[in-house]
């Protein structure tokens, strides 16, 4: 495959890539997205029950959790979010550099493999920022602003929180459809997609070919 | 009887549901069980309670969504476009998930007790047994990479193939 008579990308870049066009078995951006999504929305779901807190006592609950508890998980767990973010993005990025997406076929949202990929490509930096700046919001909300408040969230920021799930959800199944669509980095699809002739459909699946 | 019509992706739901539930609900597990573990050590040692509440909490959360991830993982492996190759590794994510169901609820139960008799202090057997955990936990996260980007299960383009071959490579 790297053959310096035929310079491929492949060769120019001087990587070992696999079958699935990556320097490694399986991509590693899908497994750094459980972080950010799982930690972004269980911050903003923390906040929120801390901010309805007032209401366990009209649903009759003797809940003995404390407010404050609840607001820890919901910093934390967005400072958290926004930091494992950084490196979702950067291998996010690597991993597109090294797709060749296929043409002529569309997602169920009626966009093509590329379409797909250059709007999950931007959108994972608008969504970098935005859980930048919610955190550094949230942190102002609980070291500065409402320190001594019972309450320590803003409405307009579970609002903000709220959107930006709105945001996260369709950048998740941009995210999926290149997944589950299109098939990008993967093993057995690249194998299908290889012509009758090539030397892919030798591959063992397990191995990769690396 | 009525024939259950599956999608393009091998699974029986409606539109607009098109792929798998179970790589969403696993978003819960994986982040809440490392950012647990990750947060009682720093609580531990720096006698900090903010981040033992966050270990706590994120604990609960994993243990309540490993029981859905289970569920949607189980459905999904029934439905699952099948090959020889895929199997051993399929079976692995299937046992050791869930073997995770169980080991959260008892992970989580421990840490409850440790939390009812002192907020503020963990014990070493607790700290090793949660990077067990999480070390298990990864191992899952790489098999359950691989059912999907190595053998393509539930991808459209290799449950097309497997349709037109009666069986995928």
């Amino acid at each position: 495959m790297n053959d310096v008579i035929n310079p491929t990308v492949a060769s120019d870049l001087g990587l070992k890539l696999g079958v699935n066009e990556l320097p490694y078995a399986v991509p590693i951006h899908p497994m750094l997205v459980h972080f950010t999504i799982g930690l972004f929305i269980v911050a903003i779901l923390f906040d929120g029950l801390g901010a309805l807190y007032g209401i366990r006592k009209r649903l009759g609950l003797r809940l003995n959790i404390g407010r404050s508890t609840l607001f820890d998980i919901g910093w934390w767990n967005i400072a958290s979010a926004a930091l494992c973010t950084f490196v979702t993005v950067i291998f996010g990025y690597f991993e597109i550099a090294l797709a060749t997406p296929p043409v002529g076929i569309k997602s169920p949202w009626g966009f093509t493999a590329s379409q797909t990929m250059l709007m999950h490509g931007v959108g994972g930096l608008i969504l970098l920022g935005v859980l930048v700046l919610l955190s550094i919001w949230r942190g102002f909300q609980r070291y500065r602003w409402r320190k001594d408040k019972e309450n320590q969230v803003q409405w307009s920021y579970l609002l903000a929180g709220a959107v930006t799930l709105g945001l996260m959800f369709f950048q998740g199944e941009l995210g999926a459809h290149m997944s589950a669509d299109f098939g990008i980095h993967n093993t057995a699809v690249q194998i299908l997609r290889a012509p009758e002739d090539s030397p892919l459909k030798k591959c063992d699946i397990r191995t990769n070919c690396l | 009887m009525f024939a259950i019509t599956l999608n393009e992706y091998n699974l029986p739901y409606p539109e607009p549901i098109t792929s798998p539930i179970h790589p969403i609900t696993v978003h819960f597990v994986i982040a809440m069980v490392v950012f647990s573990v990750l947060f009682d050590f720093l609580g531990h040692f720096q006698r900090r309670e903010s981040f033992l509440n966050v270990g706590w909490w994120n604990l609960a959360t994993a243990t309540a969504a490993v029981i859905v991830a289970v569920f949607f993982g189980q459905l999904e492996a029934g439905f699952a476009n099948y090959s020889k190759s895929v199997q051993p590794v399929l079976d692995w994510h299937t046992v050791i998930g869930w073997s995770l169901s169980a080991i959260l609820v008892i992970l989580a139960l421990w840490r409850g007790f440790l939390r009812y008799r002192n907020p503020l202090r963990l014990n070493v057997p607790y700290l090793g047994a949660g990077l067990a955990v999480v070390g298990l936990v990864f191992y899952q996260t790489v098999l359950g990479t691989q059912l999907v980007w190595q053998y393509g299960l539930h991808v459209k383009p290799v449950v097309e193939a497997s349709r037109q071959q009666g069986g995928s490579p």
